[in-house]
C-alpha cells in the first residue's frame, strides 16, 4: 500500500460494465515523508474518502479485497482502492 | 488505475490468438505515471471504443486482463472508461504539497472539459 492524499475525483459515462458503481478518486501519492511525489493514481473508493483527506491506497489482488474479499474476485475491475483514511502517522 | 489521453492506435496482422479481436490503443499517460521501460507510453486493449484525442481512465494488472477477456490474456493494461469530467481540488493539492508533476497534469487535460474549484 501506499500513502496519499485525496485531490479530486473522476467521472466516466462511457466505461466498461465493472467500473459501475464505483467512485474513482483522484490521489496525489506521497513519499516516505508524507510529501506528494506528483504522480496520481485513480483509487476506487468505498469510505466515501473526502478531499484533503490522507489516505492509504492499495493495489492489486489487495485492491480488489477492499472491494470485495475473498479468492473470488477476479473479475473485478480495480488495481487500486483506499483502504484507510489515515488520521495521524508518526 | 491511472489518466491518459488515447493518442494512435496499433494494427498488428500477426498477433496472439486471444488478442484477434482486441483494439489496441496507444495512451500516454497524463505526467503523473511512469510506463516500464521509460517509454513514456502504454499499449492498452480498448473496451469502451475510445479514440485519438479521448481523456481515458486505464486499469492495470490483472483487472485489465479480467477486462480482455480472461485470466489467461496476454494483456496488462486495458481501457475502461472515457472521462467526460474531472474535479481537482486545489487546496488539498497544495495542502498536500503538490509538486509540479501534478501542476503538469492539471494543465495538460484542461481542455477535456477539467473543472477546477
Amino acid at each position: 500500500m501506499i500513502r496519499g492524499t485525496v485531490v479530486g475525483q473522476v467521472w466516466a459515462t462511457r466505461k466498461a460494465r465493472g467500473l459501475d458503481g464505483q467512485t474513482l478518486l483522484l490521489v496525489a501519492a506521497c513519499d516516505a515523508e508524507g510529501r506528494a511525489t506528483g504522480r496520481l493514481v485513480v483509487a476506487s473508493d468505498t469510505l466515501d474518502a473526502r478531499a484533503g483527506e490522507d489516505v492509504t491506497v492499495a493495489f492489486g489482488s489487495g485492491a480488489r479485497n477492499v472491494l470485495r474479499a475473498g479468492p473470488e474476485n477476479r473479475d473485478l475491475l480495480c488495481d487500486a482502492a483506499i483502504a484507510a483514511i489515515v488520521e495521524g502517522a508518526g | 488505475m491511472i489518466l491518459g489521453r488515447v493518442i494512435g492506435q496499433v494494427w498488428a496482422a500477426r498477433r496472439d490468438a486471444r488478442l484477434q479481436r482486441a483494439k489496441l490503443l496507444v495512451v500516454k499517460p497524463h505526467a503523473i505515471y511512469e510506463p516500464a521501460f521509460g517509454t513514456r507510453h502504454l499499449v492498452a486493449t480498448d473496451d469502451v471504443d475510445a479514440g485519438v484525442g479521448d481523456d481515458v481512465i486505464v486499469c492495470l494488472g490483472a483487472p485489465a486482463r479480467a477486462s480482455a477477456g480472461g485470466n489467461d490474456m496476454p494483456v496488462d493494461a486495458a481501457v475502461l472508461g472515457v472521462v467526460d469530467r474531472f474535479e481537482l481540488n486545489l487546496e488539498a493539492m497544495r495542502a498536500a504539497g503538490a509538486g509540479p508533476g501534478i501542476k503538469r497534469a492539471l494543465t495538460v487535460p484542461a481542455g477535456a472539459g477539467a473543472t477546477r474549484k
